[in-house]
């Protein structure tokens, strides 16, 4: 990664005197964060709990923890929203996406928040099929292939899910104190890929409106609405990266990887998507082969 | 919206061709809009400052159809687009 990162001690979140430029919402209505111009940088502020002040360049990340607010969240809270939006300042892509490997590719999904493209990754990552990312899934393009970097080792899961797939097994990092998922580092129980892996498949998670696992393939234009809505993007008014933004998407939407993914969102059920998702993976892996032969 | 009206797009507004589709997307506020490749044609002569009788003009002579039809079908998108914020008046 190549986003320098420094916590600093802890500071009031002091009112900032000019409005937010754009902010983040849950959907029932609380405030998430708030992006601020600082300077020529940028100011985010998750009420309560940070500040973080980002370069104009988006290299350098200095995080202020609100009083009493404990240093993992401060980091967890860095390692999955802040750095993915640094990097974008930078012209990198990023997606609220989780990955893992198949057959030696990876297979991406992408979701909103809640959709379980982390319990996915934690259920494949448990049954030995590496992840590469649970979230902030970083894309590079290398000569003519888009490939998929990995993120650091660690899954967050809700609780229930930690207990239906982890178990005792796994060591945890420490809790972070603004929701009840935890932090699990991977190790053994928990296989992580450490390499960059060639994308071959962009999973869209549906709304679970099915009752056996579902596979079908988006058009390109589709594809791209998605991918511009699951984005990390720091300035949203910075018209010449949106454009080129736009750009590396259009790009990205081209590729013939794209399918719709919906399943029941039950535990029972995971073994059953696996399948689904990894014959899936390796069928296409193996008609693209066939196709340079 | 009459079809004298010219429209114009607003800077933050853009398009990308995917297959054959085109997505029309405002960044900032999210709102984006799939066209057809007629669609495509029609955003294409808006965006070059034509008033919306001219695009038909410009169609009539591209495409077998009823004038009655397109212009029928011009003014909707057009009015489409602007309850959207992807084009606004020039």
């Amino acid at each position: 990664m190549t986003v320098r990162y420094t916590e600093q001690p802890e500071r009031p979140l002091a009112p900032v005197g000019e409005v937010a430029f754009h902010q983040w919402v849950f959907p029932d209505g609380t405030l998430w964060t708030q992006f601020f111009r600082q300077g020529a940088g940028y100011l985010l502020r998750f009420p309560e709990l940070a500040d973080f002040e980002v370069s104009a360049d988006g290299c350098t990340v200095q995080g202020f923890p609100a009083p009493g607010v404990p240093s993992p969240t401060v980091e967890h809270l860095y390692l999955n929203q802040v750095m993915p939006l640094a990097l974008s300042r930078q012209g990198k892509l990023v997606l609220h996406g989780s990955a893992v490997e198949i057959g030696g590719q990876g297979a991406a999904f992408l979701g909103e928040s809640g959709r379980g493209k982390s319990t996915l990754a934690a259920s494949f990552a448990t049954e030995g099929t590496r992840f590469l990312t649970d979230d902030g899934l970083l894309l590079e393009w290398v000569d003519d292939r888009c490939m998929i970097l990995p993120s650091h080792p660690s899954i967050r899961l809700w609780e229930d899910s930690q207990d239906a797939l982890v178990g005792e097994r796994t060591a945890m990092a420490p809790a972070v104190c603004f929701t009840s998922k935890s932090r699990f580092l991977a190790g053994p129980g928990i296989a992580f890929c450490d390499e960059a892996r060639p994308l071959r498949r962009l999973f869209l998670l549906g709304e679970a409106q099915v009752e056996t696992p579902t596979i079908e393939p988006l058009r390109p234009a589709e594809a791209l609405i998605e991918l511009v809505k699951h984005s990390f993007l720091l300035d949203i008014e910075a018209r010449d990266m949106l454009a080129r933004h736009f750009d590396d998407l259009s790009r990205l939407a081209a590729l013939p990887i794209y399918y719709r993914l919906d399943y029941p969102r039950s535990y029972a059920a995971l073994p059953a998507v696996r399948e689904a998702v990894i014959r899936h993976a390796l069928e296409q892996s193996e008609s693209i082969e066939h196709e340079f032969v | 919206m009459n079809l004298s009206d010219k429209v114009s797009i607003p800077t933050q507004v853009m398009a990308r061709t995917v297959g054959d589709e085109t997505v029309i997307l405002d960044l900032a506020s999210g709102t984006y809009f799939g066209l057809d490749p007629v669609g495509a044609r029609i955003w294409g002569l808006m965006g070059e400052g034509a008033t919306l009788a001219e695009i038909c003009a410009t169609m009539l002579d591209e495409y077998e159809v009823e004038r009655e039809q397109l212009e029928a079908d011009v003014l909707r998108l057009a009015a489409e687009l602007a309850e959207r914020g992807l084009i606004g008046p020039a």
